[in-house]
């Protein structure tokens, strides 16, 4: 299977400076997450891709097609939903997108077809005939998403996607986003700083940090290999509670005051804890049960030194 | 993505050629432009003098006419290469009264609020952008400048008789390579000039401002360095120049002494020079991403 996205030693040098330094790493996922503070690069790794900028060394490859070289192919697979203001104010917002259908490719009427489906699917279906110009900031977001889905595209790259969205607008891009994954077999690249925007909607993330790549990592496989903590506060016998724990296969240990921290195997459940806990008379008073997030990811990859090996 | 299903699905339809595709952004201009009443009635303007020229060949070639008129001059109808020249000079201030109301709002609409990136994310290049804009002005500007002048040519060919045809074939090609080099001069400077420059009135002013001002500056170099080459920097003379020559014609309509001795082949070089400047501010300005420097 071809990957998704291939970094080949990628360095892109603008206005003199360098912005990316040789970016090397295969990410195959289906939707995958880019993450980093405000200048890591983010956004020129996406305009890289979309031959925007020309590497001043090594190569980016999408779907097998390389930014440069093959630029045109690898476009008339894209939809790109960029980060600032980009429309045209005057023109109303169903023949905006199906203006962009046709630049794409698309047939006069189908182009119009798809423009009012992609509307009508992004929640736009009342404004459609109003000018861009006079939608609101949310509004705008989605006409965007609407002018990136509307001729059907292979990847769909969105570049901070909820930005200035309220929370309920926010809540149905990523439901639409998710949709539109689930929906086809659209690769999707989202860039984002919001670690909850990535973590819903993607497989696998990669981490920027100046320029170079903190981390690469598959969150289906760090979910699945991602062991459950519950901290514990208790009263009672703590060493015979403990060591039934152990023999369900946790691994315990153990704090002053009653405070015992557990490792869960994915085997284990809660209700066995309270089981054991029962058994043996202990007092369970507090319980905190939680999992590695992307954002202790996100934080490992920021706190380390240098340039990571492309794994956490 | 049916409507009613409220689903995505990808497009999986039969796709327009590629090269066809910068034809979607002129057709998309003119769909803007015939909305205002304002362009209309300028097209109607500049397409007017060339009826007045099709009566003046009706009448030229119809000596019936001529007599119930009383008109004897024989030299007064005269449809030569004078007249071709008068005619394409006159459409050619017309194409650049009309250029400078459209030109303008051609590209800094797309630039205003950054609509440029969706155009270049897909397979779509500057160049195929560049061609759209420029396929608006050009054939709107043909419509009244080489156009009407080769249907007038048409009708006196066709109204003349004793080969009138044959003996003038030739004017063909200055009518359409001067009217080219005029339209590509226009067309480009003003796709610069609004790549440039957002607002329309501002934007109108500098096209006024690029054809008069150098013509001046022109005009006080050759007066004090006592030359004819400052003429250079009028762009309109230049154009006569070109249109003058091409055409033939021994007696120029204008002030002999400040052009005469500038070479054609210097006319046609300020103009190009003109050309090639807007693509180089049309290769500057329209990127996807500006590079900040430093």
């Amino acid at each position: 299977m071809t990957p998704t996205i291939e970094l080949d030693g990628l360095e892109v040098q603008l206005g003199g400076r360098t912005i990316l330094h040789g970016l090397t790493g295969v990410l195959k996922s289906r939707a995958i997450g880019l993450l980093g503070p405000n200048g890591a690069g983010k956004s020129t790794l996406i305009n890289t891709l979309l031959g925007f900028h020309v590497p001043s060394k090594g190569s980016v490859r999408v779907l097998g097609l390389d930014s440069h070289t093959s630029g045109k192919a690898l476009r008339s697979l894209v939809g790109y939903m960029p980060e600032n203001d980009a429309f045209i104010s005057k023109m109303s917002g169903v023949r905006f997108v199906r203006y962009m259908a046709e630049i794409s490719g698309l047939p006069s009427e189908q182009a119009m077809e798809r423009a009012h489906e992609a509307f009508v699917y992004v929640g736009l279906g009342e404004a459609r005939y109003r000018p861009v110009g006079t939608y609101s900031l949310g509004m705008k977001q989605l006409a965007k998403l609407a002018q990136a889905i509307a001729h059907g595209p292979k990847v769909l790259i969105l570049d901070e996607p909820t930005n200035g969205m309220d929370p309920p607008a926010r809540k149905r891009l990523i439901e639409l986003i998710r949709e539109i994954r689930e929906a086809s077999d659209i690769c999707l690249l989202l860039s984002s700083h919001l670690l909850r925007d990535v973590e819903e909607t993607c497989d696998e993330v990669l981490i920027l940090r100046n320029g170079q790549i903190a981390s690469i990592c598959n969150l289906v496989e760090e979910r699945r290999a991602n062991r459950k903590f519950l901290e514990l506060e208790t009263i009672g016998a703590e060493a015979t509670f403990t060591s039934a724990l152990e023999g369900l296969g946790c691994e315990c240990a153990v704090f002053t005051s009653g405070r015992i921290k557990v490792v869960m195997p994915d085997s284990v459940e809660i209700r066995e804890v309270f089981k054991v806990a029962a058994d043996r008379g202990v007092q369970i008073r507090r319980m905190n049960h939680r999992r590695d997030s992307l954002e202790d990811i996100f934080l490992n990859a920021m706190e380390q030194t240098g340039v990571a090996d492309g794994r956490l | 993505m049916a409507v009613y299903k409220r689903r995505y699905n990808s497009y999986t339809g039969s796709l327009t050629p590629t090269w066809s595709r910068f034809f979607v952004l002129t057709r998309f201009a003119f769909a803007d432009l015939f909305k205002s009443r304002f362009f209309v009635l300028l097209l109607i303007l500049c397409i007017i003098p060339c009826l007045f020229s099709a009566g003046y060949i009706f009448v030229a070639n119809n000596k019936t006419l001529q007599l119930l008129m009383q008109l004897r001059s024989v030299d007064f109808f005269k449809v030569e290469n004078q007249y071709f020249i008068v005619i394409l000079m006159g459409q050619a201030w017309a194409a650049f009264f009309l250029n400078c109301w459209v030109g303008p709002v051609l590209i800094s609409g797309d630039l205003t609020n950054g609509a440029l990136p969706l155009f270049l994310s897909r397979p779509f290049s500057r160049a195929d952008y560049v061609l759209g804009k420029l396929a608006v002005l050009g054939l709107l500007l043909s419509a009244i400048t080489w156009i009407p002048c080769l249907l007038l040519f048409g009708l006196q060919s066709g109204l003349a008789h004793n080969g009138w045809i044959w003996s003038h074939l030739w004017m063909v090609v200055p009518i359409v390579l001067c009217s080219a080099i005029w339209i590509l001069t226009l067309s480009l400077l003003s796709l610069a000039v609004s790549a440039w420059v957002k607002l329309r009135i501002v934007a109108t002013g500098v096209i006024f401002i690029t054809f008069f001002i150098p013509a001046g500056l022109g005009e006080m170099f050759n007066h004090i360095m006592g030359t004819y080459w400052g003429a250079l920097l009028n762009f309109s003379n230049m154009f006569q120049i070109i249109v003058e020559r091409g055409f033939r014609d021994p007696y120029t309509l204008l002030d002999r002494m400040s052009r005469n001795e500038i070479p054609i082949p210097a006319a046609w070089a300020s103009l190009i020079f003109v050309c090639l400047l807007s693509l180089v501010i049309l290769n500057a300005r329209l990127r996807a991403r500006e590079t900040v420097r430093g």
